[in-house]
């Protein structure tokens, strides 16, 4: 079988994996690395439950071959969100706006939130829903998600003010 | 008198954070697939290739090298071949019959999935095809010709209240209406999920994503032949289930037992979506006809229902679909002349099974529909035909019950009409004006949902919970809940452990419920039917405040030298000296090593009184009653169908949580317009023709309008702290809501949901306009 070794940096720490060529980025995430604050809905790309960030771009890693991922890359799942200030604000805000609910899609959610205030920290509600329409909740009918991402969009603009 | 709450609780009321939020935004939360399992096999399913037919045999192919996995046929169970669910008539591999496409015919676990997925491509069924029922069109069509006879008769159930019959015969005029819905897919984002392991000495230890724990052994006793005490179940973090995770998880459990017990290791079922789609239960298909003549003043005399739910294969829970569905379906309006009708018909796909508002949503679907017609009839508006007509405080149900407390009604539906500003909307509705560019319509339904088990059941049931002092994860002393509800994502880890708390005099932080296990936890029933806030609150609720005097006592012999203890918030009073923390005294209680630990049986008010023979009495302990008002706008070139805004008024009782019960309704609406506008899926050739995500469309958050949601709280008085239920009843009104402002959008009313463009360009440019 056709064996592959990558070093990527995972949550910002050094991971060198060596894997067969066929595999997908989620179950080497799931299974070799034993992330398994990433989840598998639908395996298909379609409910974004396995969302992660490589270099900074969400992608559905259930339809991601891990060979896809050169050398070097930059991986973000849910359990790297609390390294990072930005994480660690959209997580409180999750729970703090009642965004949770059985939680199996939060991970994907979260990183799609994630990616979506990295680059543009104050989204119109019509670009939050757009940035949030490739990740399928089923309890909370997405409005408490949306909340979230709004409170934090609007303490991210308070903070620049208060610097300017 | 039915009055609104005024809240004097601490804890009860307020928006305290769900105590499982932390580890879910953290990744920390590990539901089955993330659950470490050395040496776990994995299971498939080998299934049947017809809808309906005679199996052969089962040929397992030579070339393939059997000794690598583990293969479970009939002659392997232990026990009789059957699930223990109603009607006793699924078996749990078929060896005869083959009933529907995909029944299981074997069982094979492997030591990974390619292998097992592999080696069921290896075995091959030989069957006799037979003529299938795949649709419950064709249901009705052999109810309607008399034709009844051909079909498998899974159920059927009347009520009646004085002589419809006569009055309809009577009457110059008679309004008729038929009604259609599709199947739904509940969809949790968490695919099925069980695992089983041997356990030491005999017996099976199986987990996984469900919702009543004591549903799955007693449900596989037979079929294991072991006693329930040999079966222990255990709930893992669930994602997601709305009904989906009630009776089900006993088939994919069963799988894994039986292969566990003959591998001797553990064995898990994680199904993949495709699968999860095909291969598990939906919503009823249903079929409602009303008949109704009206009286001169436009009230209503006399009102007749026939329902028919197309079960699928097995009997499994339909009849209570059926019964929650025919005691809803005239459950709305005074009416003195009732005949309601019900039937479950077998028809060769998956069996159907719950899903949140379990018969009526269809129901509903039905009668607030036809309502239009009667308002149209009477010559009123329907806002003013439904507050004429709505059952108010003091009120007859179908079932005879009268409505004497926590009747949220009329004013839900006050309240949401002036809110919408109902009234004056009407006045611009487009009816299909030629030269319009968008067509605006508004709707209304008006509904409600009985909380609890039907009648009696509450009383007969006698779920039990109790709490018990000990030390939290933190370290620190606390209580520990322990009964059998299940969080599933709608909050009762959290709204339990606040009413536990309340009841005990202490803060939410000292109080924890762990995800049940049968080993441990006594039987407070299943985690359905709305009961589980009203019912298991309640219980929770006493035992906490029998903890509250445990405590006092204990505290008043030990720390307070027999002085006379209050306990208040997490300290503890006495007269004349300083108020002392509860964890500094429960210190020295724990120190006792004597176990504190209370009970509590839920008690019926005795009033409720129930003949489940005939369906007359008290239907259900508390109804929760609520208004939708939908505004539409339809584009008369495309004829897309966009979903302005919702405003929804509930009276659910009181509310423990605000923002979780927020959290349901939104959701529960936001299923519903993919249940009233998208979902769509039928049976073709034996299996469902939408099977992936990319074609079973669900909503997204772009397809979510405006909405104004708002809560009028009529607490349950009967049952402190005055809960009644949430869960369901978010599902049963907003379809024909939608449905009745796109009549007034485009003067076309459809009969059946999903209503999609499609749907409407056939009712308006293919006939069957509306009368």
């Amino acid at each position: 079988m056709n064996t592959i070794t990558r070093t990527w940096v995972v949550n910002e720490v050094e991971q060198t994996v060596t894997f067969e060529g066929l595999r997908r980025l989620l179950d080497v995430l799931r299974e070799d690395l034993r992330l398994t604050g990433v989840k598998e809905g639908c395996g298909e790309g379609e409910c974004g439950a396995c969302t992660v960030l490589i270099n900074g771009e969400p992608v559905t890693s259930c339809i991601v071959p891990a060979v896809q991922v050169p050398e070097g890359a930059e991986i973000l799942t849910v359990e790297g969100l609390e390294k990072l200030e930005l994480g660690r604000r959209i997580q409180k805000a999750y729970i703090e706006k009642g965004s949770v609910q059985c939680g199996f899609c939060t991970p994907g959610m979260l990183m799609s939130s994630y990616a979506l205030l990295s680059r543009n920290s104050r989204p119109t509600e019509q670009e939050i829903r757009e940035a949030h329409a490739g990740n399928l909740c089923r309890c909370t009918g997405y409005e408490k998600i949306v909340d979230a991402v709004r409170a934090v969009a609007d303490e991210l603009e308070r903070g620049t003010r208060s610097t300017v | 008198m039915t009055q609104q709450s005024e809240s004097s609780f601490r804890i009860i009321g307020h928006s305290v954070t769900r105590s499982d939020a932390e580890d879910k935004v953290r990744g920390k939360a590990q539901y089955l697939d993330d659950l470490p399992m050395p040496g776990v096999w994995y299971a498939d399913v080998v299934r049947a290739p017809v809808p309906c037919g005679k199996l052969r045999g089962l040929h397992f192919d030579e070339s393939f090298d059997w000794t690598q996995v583990v293969t479970v046929t009939p002659e392997d169970i232990p026990g009789e071949n059957i699930v223990d669910m109603t009607g006793l008539d699924m078996p749990f591999l078929a060896f005869d019959q083959i009933q529907y496409q995909g029944e299981p015919l074997a069982l094979i676990a492997a030591p990974s999935k390619a292998l097992a997925r592999e080696a069921v491509r290896h075995v091959r069924a030989e069957v006799e095809e037979l003529p299938a029922i795949q649709s419950i069109q064709e249901m009705v069509e052999r109810h309607k010709t008399g034709w009844a006879d051909s079909l498998r008769l899974l159920e059927k159930k009347e009520i009646r209240r004085g002589d419809a019959e006569k009055v309809l015969a009577d009457s110059g005029k008679v309004l008729e209406g038929e009604y259609w819905t599709g199947f739904q897919e509940q969809l949790y984002i968490e695919p099925q999920s069980m695992a089983a392991e041997p356990m030491e000495g005999g017996g099976v230890y199986i987990r996984g994503s469900i919702q009543c724990p004591y549903y799955v052994a007693p449900e596989l006793m037979k079929a294991l032949n072991l006693p329930l005490e040999k079966i222990r179940v255990e709930q893992t973090v669930t994602g997601g289930a709305f009904g989906g995770k009630e009776e089900f998880p006993t088939l994919p459990g069963g799988y894994c037992a039986l292969l566990a017990m003959k591998a001797g290791r553990p064995v898990k079922m994680v199904y993949d979506r495709h699968e999860d789609i095909l291969f598990t239960t939906k919503r009823h298909p249903s079929w409602t006809r009303y008949r109704t003549a009206l009286a001169e003043d436009g009230s209503i005399a006399a009102m007749e229902v026939d329902m028919i739910l197309d079960g699928g294969a097995y009997t499994t829970i339909s009849p209570v679909v059926l019964y929650r569905g025919i005691l809803h379906a005239a459950l709305g309006y005074r009416c003195e002349n009732v005949t309601v009708r019900g039937y479950v018909y077998a028809s060769n796909s998956f069996p159907c099974g719950a899903f949140r508002g379990f018969g009526a949503p269809q129901a509903y679907w039905g009668l607030e529909s036809h309502v239009e017609d009667l308002a149209e009839q009477a010559g009123l508006a329907p806002d003013d035909f439904r507050l004429k007509n709505c059952l108010q405080e003091g009120d007859v149900t179908p079932t005879g019950q009268h409505l004497l407390t926590s009747v949220g009604t009329p004013a839900v539906l006050k309240e949401a009409l002036r809110r919408s500003d109902f009234h004056e909307k009407l006045a611009r509705c487009d009816h299909g004006r030629p030269d319009a560019k968008s067509w605006y319509g508004i709707g209304v339904s008006f509904f409600a949902h009985g909380a609890g088990f039907t009648g009696d059941g509450e009383a007969k049931f006698g779920s039990r919970a109790a709490i018990e002092l000990g030390r939290l994860s933190d370290g620190g002393p606390g209580l520990t809940i322990y009964a059998s509800s299940t969080e599933m994502g709608q909050g009762a880890k959290t709204v339990l452990a606040q009413m536990a708390a309340e009841g005990a005099g202490l803060p939410f932080e000292r109080v924890f419920y762990p995800l049940p296990d049968t080993r441990v936890v006594p039987d407070s029933g299943p985690t359905v039917a709305s009961r589980t806030t009203m019912v298991v609150g309640n219980i929770l609720y006493h035992a906490g405040h029998k903890m509250k005097r445990l405590l006092e006592e204990t505290a008043s012999k030990h720390c307070f030298g027999g002085a006379s203890v209050r306990l208040e918030d997490g300290r503890f009073f006495a007269e004349g000296v300083a108020a002392r923390l509860f964890e500094e005294v429960a210190e020295v209680l724990l120190a006792q090593g004597e176990p504190l630990r209370t009970e509590h049986q839920f008690v019926l008010p005795p009033h409720i009184r129930w003949d489940q023979e005939h369906f007359v009495g008290d239907a259900y302990p508390a109804y929760s009653w609520a208004c939708n008002v939908a505004e539409v706008e339809v584009d008369p070139l495309t004829l897309r169908i966009h979903l302005r805004k919702i405003t929804a008024v509930y009276d659910v009782g009181r509310i423990i949580n605000p923002m979780l019960s927020i959290g349901q309704l939104q959701g529960g609406l936001v299923q519903t317009i993919g249940y009233a506008l998208m979902e769509s899926m039928q049976v073709r050739k034996g299996l469902y023709d939408a099977n992936r995500l990319q074609t079973y469309i669900i909503p997204t958050a772009l397809d979510v309008p405006e909405m104004d949601l708002h809560f009028l709280e009529y607490p349950c008085g009967e049952l402190a702290p005055g809960a009644k239920g949430l869960g369901e009843i978010t599902m049963n009104g907003l379809a024909p809501a939608i449905g009745n402002a796109i009549r007034r959008a485009t003067g076309c009313s459809l009969r059946s949901i999903p209503m999609r463009p499609e749907d409407l360009y056939a009712t308006l440019y293919q006939g069957a306009k509306d009368q």
